[in-house]
């Protein structure tokens, strides 16, 4: 029996402000938190408040029909702490409900899984903690940045008790493969989710006011298109940013409805349900062992780290950040820690990027910077007085 | 098509980004069959334009194309002749009228009289033609023999001489389309469009305001306002410029096409790169030392930097009015060890300092385009330009700051210099980014303008 597996993501970082190359030593803060209040209020009346409202009003009409997952990222969480509890508590209304599962992820949302995987796991149990105590439940299924994944990435995963890792369903990794299953990674042998990234691409992209065949996208139209998949299929994995409905786009637009209809429209169709990310892992058949041979991801069309790594810019900054890791451990300065792992946070590096053509519109889209290079200049300035407060 | 285009500067005897510009427009029309005869006050014959006919006010031809005599350097020995008293830089209509009358009185019994030509007492009944007697103009060979140098003591001196020598020696000649580049050469385009009936493009590089700041020449604003008034169509280099002309000239847009300056790629680049042996990191300057190219923030920039890279080295290449102030300026601030002044420099030279230059920086207050900024990067030169500037619309992989803001200008040139990586990445998209800005599209840009005024 066929069954979607919907999750969905909610990040935000903590942005860097325009910290001038004169300020470093002055004490002035390296966050622009007016921009970050901004942007989480937005998202929050925009589409953290009225889409789990949808979700909380399916779980009751349709109990444990509805299932759905959710990786929230600890920059988020403290975020709506302090400018949106209203969503916090609208998350954790959901959390209550039983039906809903949040996966586990870096607390801050880091590449530290390529640079420092001692950082990585203690930034994996720090978000553990963080929800654990928000929505009182363990998270078992794990989410790596953007979906970065590799063999590494899952046996770290699976040594941390982790009973399956999200990938995106990229060809690097499938080949010929259909993603609409579940796998084994080939080395760490961990249970692997994978992403259909054109049917999550359908819902995160398809909804622009643009006319054109298919738009904007309706559930009946999408669940009609489920249903016609090879009759092999056993799930199919529909992950996306969960500020796609109503923040990427304008809250005129159809994709809250979307989001309404789906459900019935899919438990509509002969044989189809919803299925957790956790169940997923505890089904005993495995369509194949894959392995991860390589860094992927679900970002840009290369689907690998070159999002955040592919520039010497990138590099540059993450050598100077990462290299800081001892002295910054040792200081036992709270502050400075925190500092630290909130410029580690994947955003800063995808500012960088000086990709061009429909990758680059898209980082262009998300930064807060007039470009990459501002937002490279910002960066390093910023290093560079993390770097003499450390001594 | 045939194109009479009249110009200042043709390389590479330049003073500003002018020259440039109409060489490698004047390559790319060529290249896409137009022909072109280019018209220049002087021309100093080493001048290199195989791909048209250019010629001095004169007619004299530049080499390959010398059919007439070969050019040489300009002979001090030419008589002057005084343009007639009556002749103003710019007529009011009732100037005019009366002007007008008397050429008539002079025409029933002087010698043009006996050449009389319906089209030319047209013209001058019609039209306001800036500053020459038309008359004179058409029928004396020798009107006004002198050239002297480009933005010479007394510009509007030069610009009469041209507009007198441009109407008694070009307009007999064909063409379809009179494309006229910047204000020194509109009243001679208008002449010319009102003696021929042929229609008139102007082409705006840079207005009065953009390179005099507060203090505007209103004879040169005038000038200006006339030829886009008068013109068919008025092509710009930016949508800053054509923001300007709406905003300070009231003129309508509809006539205005916006066409972006291109630039040719280098091959000689290498050549210097190895020859870079100077030790110090070199932050460039490049342009008319004079309020609209902000060699001020220039200086109060590099006062921020210097403390913070030791081994920096600032030059400012160019001369102009503010120079020696900016001289005296950099002396007070004890910053002599770190700054260069070589003076206006051209050619080799130029392409010299481009290359071994780490960054090219143009603190512009008002800059329609920029071409330089282009330059810089055809030799590998990363740029930090203003947003005041025509050239920041095209250019993503640049580093832009407002020319006020010196803080942020500092910041960014110590980044650079500090981060090789920075420079190397801007340089690397910037290239790619300039490739894509080749003259072959500004001149279909231009072809497309002549076809519509001339279908």
């Amino acid at each position: 029996m066929p069954a979607v597996c919907l999750y969905f993501q909610v990040h935000q970082p903590f942005r860097l402000r325009k910290f001038s190359f004169f300020e470093a030593g002055s004490g002035a803060d390296y966050f622009d938190h007016s921009l970050d209040e901004l942007v989480m209020k937005r998202a929050a009346e925009r589409c953290y408040l009225p889409a789990n409202q949808v979700l909380l009003d399916q779980v009751s009409r349709l109990g444990g029909s509805m299932k759905v997952a959710f990786s929230i990222t600890g920059t988020a969480i403290e975020q709506m702490r302090l400018y949106a509890p209203e969503a916090l508590d609208s998350f954790k209304a959901l959390a209550e409900t039983g039906h809903v599962e949040f996966l586990g992820e870096t607390y801050f949302h880091s590449l530290a899984s390529l640079f420092s995987l001692p950082e990585f796991r203690r930034q994996v149990e720090l978000h553990r903690a963080l929800i654990e105590a928000e929505f009182r439940q363990a998270p078992r299924v794990f989410r790596n940045t953007e979906l970065l994944s590799s063999e590494e990435i899952a046996r770290e995963a699976k040594s941390m008790g982790f009973s399956a890792l999200v990938a995106e369903g990229a060809e690097q990794v499938l080949g010929w493969r259909s993603p609409n299953g579940v796998f084994e990674s080939a080395d760490a042998k961990l249970p692997l989710i994978l992403r259909n990234y054109r049917l999550s691409d359908d819902i995160a992209f398809r909804f622009s006011s643009g006319d054109g065949p298919g738009r904007p996208l309706t559930a009946a139209s999408f669940a009609r298109r489920l249903s016609m998949l090879p009759p092999d299929t056993d799930s199919v994995g529909l992950f996306v940013d969960y500020e796609t409905f109503g923040e990427h786009y304008a809250s005129n637009s159809t994709v809250l409805t979307f989001l309404a209809e789906l459900p019935e429209a899919l438990l509509a169709q002969s044989g189809w349900s919803f299925v957790r990310p956790s169940e997923l892992a505890t089904r005993s058949v495995r369509r194949d062992t894959l392995p991860l041979s390589s860094v992927s991801s679900w970002a840009d069309e290369a689907k690998d780290a070159s999002a955040w790594t592919g520039n010497s810019l990138q590099q540059s900054c993450l050598a100077r950040l990462y290299a800081l890791e001892p002295k910054v451990l040792v200081a036992g300065d709270e502050g400075l820690l925190e500092a630290w792992r909130r410029l580690q946070t994947s955003d800063h590096f995808y500012y960088m990027s000086t990709k061009s053509g429909g990758d680059g519109s898209v980082h262009s889209y998300f930064s807060p910077f007039g470009s990459p290079y501002e937002a490279f200049i910002a960066f390093m300035n910023v290093v560079r007085d993390l770097e003499q407060k450390l001594g | 098509m045939k194109i009479l285009m009249l110009g200042w500067e043709y390389p590479p005897h330049i003073a500003g980004g002018l020259g440039t510009a109409c060489q490698g427009l004047t390559w790319a029309l060529a290249e896409q069959g137009v022909s072109i005869h280019f018209v220049v006050p002087q021309l100093f014959g080493n001048e290199r334009a195989g791909h048209m006919l250019l010629t001095d006010q004169m007619r004299r031809a530049a080499s390959p194309q010398g059919d007439e005599q070969q050019p040489t350097r300009r002979h001090a020995s030419f008589e002057t002749t005084r343009i007639p008293a009556f002749l103003q830089p710019y007529w009011s209509p009732g100037q005019f009228h009366a002007a007008v009358q008397d050429s008539r009185k002079a025409q029933s019994h002087g010698r043009a009289a006996a050449r009389k030509d319906d089209r030319v007492a047209r013209a001058l009944i019609d039209g306001e033609v800036y500053g020459v007697d038309l008359i004179s103009a058409l029928y004396r060979e020798d009107f006004y023999p002198e050239v002297s140098r480009p933005y010479g003591e007394d510009i509007f001196r030069e610009v009469e001489r041209f507009t007198g020598n441009v109407i008694s020696r070009i307009s007999s000649e064909e063409f379809d389309v009179i494309h006229s580049h910047d204000w020194m050469t509109f009243p001679a385009g208008v002449a010319l469009s009102q003696l021929t009936g042929k229609p008139l493009v102007v082409h705006v590089h840079s207005l009065e305001r953009d390179r005099s700041g507060l203090f505007v020449n209103e004879q040169i604003d005038q000038i200006e306002r006339f030829g886009v008034e008068s013109a068919d169509r008025v092509i710009v280099v930016s949508h800053y410029t054509k923001r300007m002309l709406e905003e300070h000239h009231g003129i309508s847009g509809d006539k205005v096409a916006v066409i972006h300056n291109g630039v040719y790629p280098r091959q000689a680049v290498q050549d210097y790169r190895l020859k870079k042996t100077w030790p110090r990191h070199v932050v460039l300057f490049l342009g008319r030392v004079t309020f609209q190219k902000g060699p001020g923030y220039f200086v109060d920039i590099a006062s921020r930097v210097i403390p913070n890279i030791p081994d920096v080295l600032f030059v400012m290449a160019g001369s102009g009015d503010m120079l020696s102030g900016i001289i005296d300026r950099v002396e007070e601030l004890h910053l002599q060890n770190h700054f260069l002044f070589p003076g206006f420099i051209q050619g080799e030279e130029l392409e010299e300092m481009f290359s071994i230059a780490d960054l090219y920086v143009m603190p512009s207050v008002s800059e329609p385009f920029g071409i330089a900024a282009l330059e810089a990067i055809s030799f590998e030169t990363p740029v930090i330009i203003s947003k005041q500037s025509g050239v920041a619309e095209v250019l993503e992989h640049a580093l832009k700051a407002d020319f006020w803001d010196v803080d942020r200008m500092a910041d960014m040139i110590i980044n650079a210099l500090l981060h090789e990586e920075l420079r190397q990445e801007l340089v690397c998209k910037a290239r790619e980014e300039v490739r894509k800005l080749h003259w072959d599209a500004a001149a279909q840009k231009t072809i497309a303008v002549y076809q519509d005024v001339a279908p």
